[in-house]
C-alpha cells in the first residue's frame, strides 16, 4: 500500500513537472499502427532495405543497430550487423541487437514477427516503401520516429526537386518493355517503383495499362504491342533476348536495349533523381548506354 | 469409330486453342495467318501458339500414358506420373538452379532433369533389394517418403532466398507453356520418342502386370525386368515433361482414368487413346491459362485441376452408377 501510494505520488509529481523530459514519440505507421516511443528511436534495427538507405539519407545511419543481408547501401550500411532476412525475420537476432525501435516491411509474412516483437515490448512500425508516394511517407514517419521530424522535411524537399529536375518530357513517349523474370515471363504493370521511373524519364511502361506491380505475361501481347525500348536493368545482353520464342518480338530481334545500372532501380530511395536521369540520357539520345 | 471421334476432338480443341490467346483475331485474321506465316498474325500463330500447341499436347500425352502405365505397374489408381519421387526431386532441382542463380538457358530445366532423375533412382534403389521383388506397395511408400524429403528440403532453401525469387521458383513449379519454341518442341519430341514408343509398345506387358504378379509369371511374362524398364521409362518421361514446362498436375491422373472407364482396360487401345485425351485436356487448359486474364497468364496447374477435378467426379459417380 505504501509503496502503491509512493508510485501513486511520484506519477502525480511527474505530470506536474511539465513537460515529460525526453518527450515521448508517437508515430503511425503504414498499417494505420500508432506507436508511442519513450523518446526518439535511438538504436533501430531495420528490416527493409529502402528503410536502412532512407536512414542513412537522413544523417540517422549512426543509429541503425541493426540490418538484413539485402541492405546493400550505402557502403556503410554493411559495417552494420545482419539480422538475416527482412521478411518472415528472426526475432532472436533482433532482439540481440537491443532496438528500441524495429522497422519492418508492412507484408502477412511479417505478422507473427511483429506480433512476438511488440508482445516482447519493442516497438515495431511497418512500412510499404513499394513506390516513389512510399518514399516521402516513409521518409517522415522515420524521421519522427527518431524525433528529428525536420530532417524528414528536408530530404523529400531535396529528393522532389531532384525529381523534378531530373522529370524528362518527350515528344512522343516511347513505349518500354521491361522483363524481370524469363520462365514463366513476368512483367511489370503500373503498380511497380521502376514503371513511374520509366513515366518519369520519359518513356511509357508497355503494360502500365495493368494496376499490379508484376505478372506473368503472355509473349504474344508484348508481340502485339511492340515496344520501342527492352530495358535491361544490370547486365550486358539479356539471356533471354537469344530465345526463338522471343525473336517475334520486334525489340528484342533488332536489339533495341536500353542499358541501365545500380539498385537505385530496384527500390524507391533518394535516388531516384539518378535513375530518372540515367534512364532519360538513353531514352531521349533513342539509343541505349 | 471411337478412336476416330476422339481424334476429332483433338483437332477441334488444336483449333480453337489456335485461334485464341492473348491477341484477339477474328476468324479470318487467323486464316490469314495461318496462310502467311510472315505476317504480325502468321508471327504469332507460328512462332508462339503452334509450338505451345504442340508442346502442351506432347507433354499432356506424355505424362497420361506415364500415368496409365504407372497404374497398371503398382495396381493403384491413384498412381500419377509423380507418384515415384520425381516431382519431389524435380521441384528442389529448380528450386536449388534458381536460389543459386544459374543463369544459363537451359539451367533450371537441366537441374530438375537431373533432380528427377537423382530422386527417382534413390526411390529404385531402396525398393529394389536385390533378390527380392520389386513390391508396388513398396515403391508407392518410398515414392511418397522421397517426396516428402526432397520437399522439405525445398521449403528450407526457399525460405533462404530472396522474397522475388521465391515468387517465381514457386510460378515456375506450377508450370506453363509460356515460353515453348519450336527449338523446345524438337528438343522435347525428339527425346521422348524413345520412352512414349517404348510404352505404346508394352501394351501386352502392362496387360498381364495390371493382373498382379503370379498371374503374370504364370502367363510367361519376366516380370521383375518388365517393372525395372517400365519404372525407368516413366522416370525419364515425367523428368522431361517437368524440365520443360514445370510440374502440371492432374492430366495424368484423369486422362488413363477416364479413357479407361470408356474403352476398357486393354492397354492395346488404351494407350494411344490416353495419349490424345492427355495431349488435349492440357491444350486447352493452356488455351484457358492464357486466356482468361489476357494479356497476363495463369499458372496451367491451377487450369488442369480447375478442369480435371469436376471431370474426374463426374467420370467417378458413372463408374460407381
Amino acid at each position: 500500500m505504501t509503496r502503491f501510494l509512493f508510485l501513486l505520488s511520484a506519477a502525480v509529481f511527474g505530470c506536474g513537472r511539465s513537460p515529460l523530459p525526453p518527450a515521448a514519440v508517437r508515430v503511425t505507421d503504414d498499417a494505420g499502427f500508432a506507436t508511442a516511443l519513450p523518446g526518439p528511436a535511438d538504436r533501430i534495427v531495420s528490416l527493409v532495405p529502402a528503410a536502412t538507405e532512407l536512414l542513412f539519407a537522413l544523417g540517422l545511419g549512426d543509429r541503425v543497430v541493426g540490418r538484413t543481408q539485402w541492405c546493400d547501401y550505402p557502403a556503410a550500411a554493411a559495417e552494420v550487423p545482419s539480422v538475416g532476412d527482412g521478411l518472415a525475420p528472426n526475432v532472436e537476432a533482433i532482439t540481440a541487437r537491443r532496438p528500441d525501435l524495429v522497422v519492418a516491411y508492412r507484408s502477412a509474412s511479417n505478422a507473427a514477427a511483429i506480433g512476438r516483437l511488440r508482445d516482447l515490448g519493442t516497438p515495431v512500425i511497418e512500412l510499404t516503401l513499394d513506390r516513389l508516394a512510399d518514399l516521402e511517407r516513409g521518409a517522415r514517419v522515420l524521421a519522427t520516429a527518431a524525433g528529428r521530424p525536420g530532417l524528414g522535411d528536408t530530404l523529400i524537399a531535396r529528393v522532389n526537386a531532384d525529381v523534378r529536375a531530373a522529370t524528362q518530357v518527350l515528344r512522343t513517349r516511347p513505349s518500354v518493355f521491361v522483363l524481370t523474370w524469363r520462365d514463366p515471363p513476368i512483367t511489370l504493370g503500373a503498380g511497380s517503383f521502376l514503371s513511374e521511373v520509366i513515366q518519369l524519364a520519359g518513356g511509357a511502361n508497355l503494360f502500365a495499362d495493368r494496376p499490379e506491380p508484376s505478372f506473368v505475361v503472355s509473349i504474344e501481347a508484348v508481340a502485339k504491342r511492340d515496344p520501342a525500348w527492352v530495358l535491361v536493368v544490370g547486365e550486358d545482353e539479356p539471356a533471354f533476348a537469344g530465345r526463338p520464342e522471343w525473336q517475334t518480338v520486334g525489340a528484342i530481334r533488332e536489339r533495341r536495349f536500353l542499358r541501365v545500372n545500380g539498385s537505385m532501380f530496384n527500390r524507391p530511395s533518394p535516388r531516384i533523381g539518378e535513375a530518372i536521369r540515367q534512364l532519360a540520357a538513353s531514352l531521349g539520345s533513342g539509343r541505349g548506354q | 469409330m471411337k478412336a476416330l471421334g476422339l481424334m476429332g476432338v483433338a483437332v477441334v480443341v488444336a483449333a480453337i486453342a489456335l485461334s485464341i490467346g492473348a491477341v484477339p483475331m477474328s476468324l479470318p485474321e487467323v486464316l490469314q495467318g495461318v496462310l502467311d506465316p510472315s505476317g504480325p498474325a502468321g508471327t504469332i500463330i507460328w512462332n508462339l501458339r503452334m509450338p505451345r500447341i504442340t508442346l502442351a499436347f506432347l507433354v499432356g500425352g506424355g505424362l497420361s500414358v506415364s500415368g496409365a502405365a504407372l497404374q497398371a505397374l503398382v495396381r493403384n489408381p491413384l498412381a500419377e506420373p509423380y507418384l515415384l519421387g520425381i516431382s519431389g526431386g524435380a521441384g528442389l532441382g529448380a528450386v536449388a538452379a534458381i536460389a543459386l542463380g544459374l543463369s544459363g538457358l537451359f539451367a533450371i530445366p537441366a537441374a530438375a532433369f537431373a533432380g528427377a532423375l537423382a530422386s527417382s533412382s534413390v526411390v529404385y534403389w531402396v525398393a529394389a533389394v536385390q533378390g527380392a521383388r520389386l513390391e508396388p506397395r513398396v515403391l508407392v511408400l518410398v515414392g511418397v517418403v522421397v517426396s516428402a524429403f526432397c520437399g522439405a528440403i525445398t521449403t528450407a532453401v526457399l525460405t533462404m532466398s530472396e522474397a522475388a525469387l521465391l515468387r517465381n521458383a514457386f510460378l515456375w513449379l506450377l508450370g506453363g507453356f509460356g515460353t515453348a519454341s519450336w527449338v523446345s518442341v524438337v528438343v522435347f519430341a525428339a527425346y521422348a520418342v524413345v520412352p512414349i514408343g517404348f510404352l505404346f509398345g508394352a501394351n501386352r506387358t502392362l496387360d498381364l502386370l495390371s493382373l498382379g504378379d503370379e498371374s503374370a509369371q504364370a502367363l510367361g511374362l519376366r516380370t521383375e525386368r518388365a517393372k525395372a524398364l517400365i519404372f525407368v521409362t516413366t522416370a525419364l518421361l515425367t523428368a522431361a515433361s517437368v524440365a520443360v514446362s514445370g510440374m502440371i498436375g492432374f492430366v495424368g491422373l484423369v486422362a488413363p482414368h477416364a479413357i479407361r472407364s470408356w474403352l476398357g482396360p486393354l492397354h492395346r487401345h488404351l494407350m494411344p487413346a490416353v495419349f490424345v485425351a492427355g495431349g488435349s485436356l492440357l491444350i486447352l487448359a493452356d488455351a484457358i491459362a492464357r486466356t482468361v486474364l489476357r494479356p497476363a497468364e495463369l499458372p496451367i496447374g491451377a487450369v488442369t485441376a480447375l478442369i480435371g477435378v469436376p471431370l474426374f467426379a463426374v467420370l467417378l459417380r458413372r463408374s460407381l452408377a
